[in-house]
């Protein structure tokens, strides 16, 4: 293994456990910690204790980027710790810019969103997803996490084109590419990370090398989890298709 | 209110419902649906991923309990328990903060105590831990007056029903009978690699919970006694032997005490 990610929030606690077992992974690997309970996207004003706390971690391990994902997820008296949808809406776009921003300042390093999967459609979207994510990233002044598993999952839930949303990423702003499996539930897929990446997503991937270039990759399988083996064989494969694509990319 | 803030709050609205919304006008006011799902069947997901992960998150933390009530028991327990408490925080680890207190049953919110309890100590700080050789500085006047702190992951619990056993059997896979009333006494800690719970007497409970509250060491002595008087005088020397040895105490509060002490408190 090259590298690790480590779930942001699992780690924002006053000790313990957590706190030694990052440190053992910190003595030997680089570590970049993924958030899923930002909630970037919501209209409740953001969680100050939880960006203090971030920012504290980040402290801590120094990572070389910080993670979370486009969407929303609290509402006014709850956290429904989901990655929810956003529509794809001019409002959106100018509530997620004004936050973004305010999350890189009080972080002061490099920020990336991860494009999310999703399994409804709002009927105020008035661009596609790949547009959104695109114009968020380039105002924000962000990082993008591109998802190949989240672009295919979505695409089929929408009958979308997931290579016109790898294709319309802008290539300078994507730091980190994510693998995963899913779970087909027959009238949906759900990203469940319980499975292999599926030959669809290493095509997506694929495209996504030869756009992007040389950015890291992360396997997420944490759900079923498989022996280590079969986890490693999993993260080699990522390893060398990669530099199959790079060879032929990059001269 | 804006188009996005009105949104998220319905939203959150038919995700916290307790039945499905999938022939919901609301829901199918907010999403197209496609030839596979109607707009209020799509919405449905997330609401049923709700339950699911919410659910999910309180019988990890609480799996003894859920062992001890059923499966279908727990999940009514967690969607009621969720219909209250819906989760508030950033972490789904603070999701059963309030399970033990909502449970009415006596030996099953016992049991979640313990749970609770382990869960606590599980990412509470470490201090230095106090040891033998520090407790060698102290001197034999100062005694009376010393006060020890607790490691901030040791929880101490007293209960009716000898919970923290059935605990560690459920979670070595047996299928332990339910556990019939026995008043217990337990102390909840983070070793070195993995987390413990350790029996104590009801005088052991006692002179810890004194020292966890602050008292000073000869008034504790002198509480916990009135407990058991004849154990507490065999007993005294092999407890703290114990729990300076499982590094229950932290470092820095004898010299305080003793410092204290000295300025004439």
């Amino acid at each position: 293994m090259d590298w690790f990610e480590v779930i942001s929030e699992n780690f924002m606690v006053a000790g313990g456990r957590p706190h030694e077992t990052l440190a053992r992974l910190q003595d030997s690997y680089a570590v970049v910690p993924h958030g899923v309970s930002l909630a970037v996207g919501s209209v409740e004003p953001l969680d100050e204790e939880h960006l203090r706390q971030l920012r504290a971690l980040c402290d801590r391990i120094d990572p070389p980027w910080v993670s979370d994902h486009l969407c929303w997820g609290r509402a006014p008296g709850v956290h429904l710790h989901d990655l929810l949808p956003l529509p794809y809406t001019r409002e959106a776009i100018d509530h997620v810019v004004e936050r973004v921003k305010r999350v890189q300042g009080t972080l002061e390093r490099p920020f990336a969103l991860e494009n999310v999967s999703t399994y409804m459609a709002y009927r105020d979207s008035t661009m596609q997803e790949w547009e959104f994510v695109a114009e968020i990233a380039e105002r924000a002044d962000c990082g993008l996490l591109l998802d190949c598993n989240n672009a295919y999952v979505s695409a089929r839930n929408h009958d979308g084109d997931a290579a016109r949303h790898i294709d319309a990423m802008p290539a300078d702003r994507v730091v980190q590419i994510h693998l995963a499996g899913h779970t087909d539930k027959g009238a949906y897929l759900l990203d469940t990370h319980a499975d292999h990446v599926c030959e669809d997503v290493w095509d997506l991937y694929r495209r996504s090398l030869a756009r992007c270039g040389p950015v890291s990759t992360l396997v997420e399988w944490d759900d079923a989890i498989p022996s280590w083996d079969v986890l490693a064989a999993e993260a080699q494969r990522a390893r060398a298709e990669r530099a199959a694509v790079l060879a032929q990319v990059i001269p | 209110m804006s188009a996005l803030a009105a949104q998220q709050r319905t939203l959150a609205a038919l995700l916290r419902r307790g039945s499905s919304i999938a022939d919901d006008a609301e829901a199918s006011a907010l999403a197209t649906g496609n030839a596979r799902l109607t707009g209020a069947a799509q919405v449905e997901i997330y609401r049923e991923q709700f339950f699911l992960r919410h659910v999910d998150a309180l019988r990890e933390d609480f799996g003894a309990v859920a062992h001890l009530i059923g499966a279908e028991a727990f999940e009514a327990l967690a969607r009621a328990y969720l219909a209250t408490h819906p989760p508030r925080t950033f972490s789904l680890r603070d999701l059963g903060a309030e399970l033990p207190a909502f449970i009415g049953e006596p030996r099953a919110r016992d049991l979640a105590r313990v749970e609770w309890a382990f869960v606590e100590a599980f990412d509470a700080p470490s201090l230095p831990a106090l040891d033998a050789s520090d407790l060698a500085t102290v001197t034999e006047a100062e005694w009376p007056a010393l006060r020890l702190a607790l490691q901030p992951c040791v929880r101490l619990l007293s209960i009716a029903y000898p919970a923290h056993d059935y605990r560690a059997s459920v979670r070595r896979s047996e299928a332990p009978p339910p556990p019939a009333p026995r008043a217990s006494f337990v102390a909840i800690y983070r070793g070195p690699d993995s987390l413990h719970g350790l029996d104590l007497t009801p005088a052991a409970y006692a002179l810890l919970a004194q020292l966890a509250a602050g008292t000073p060491l000869g008034e504790a002595c002198e509480l916990a006694s009135c407990v058991s008087p004849a154990d507490f005088a065999v007993d005294l020397a092999g407890w703290f032997r114990q729990w300076t040895t499982l590094g229950l105490f932290s470092l820095n509060a004898p010299r305080q005490a003793s410092r204290t002490s000295s300025g004439g408190s």
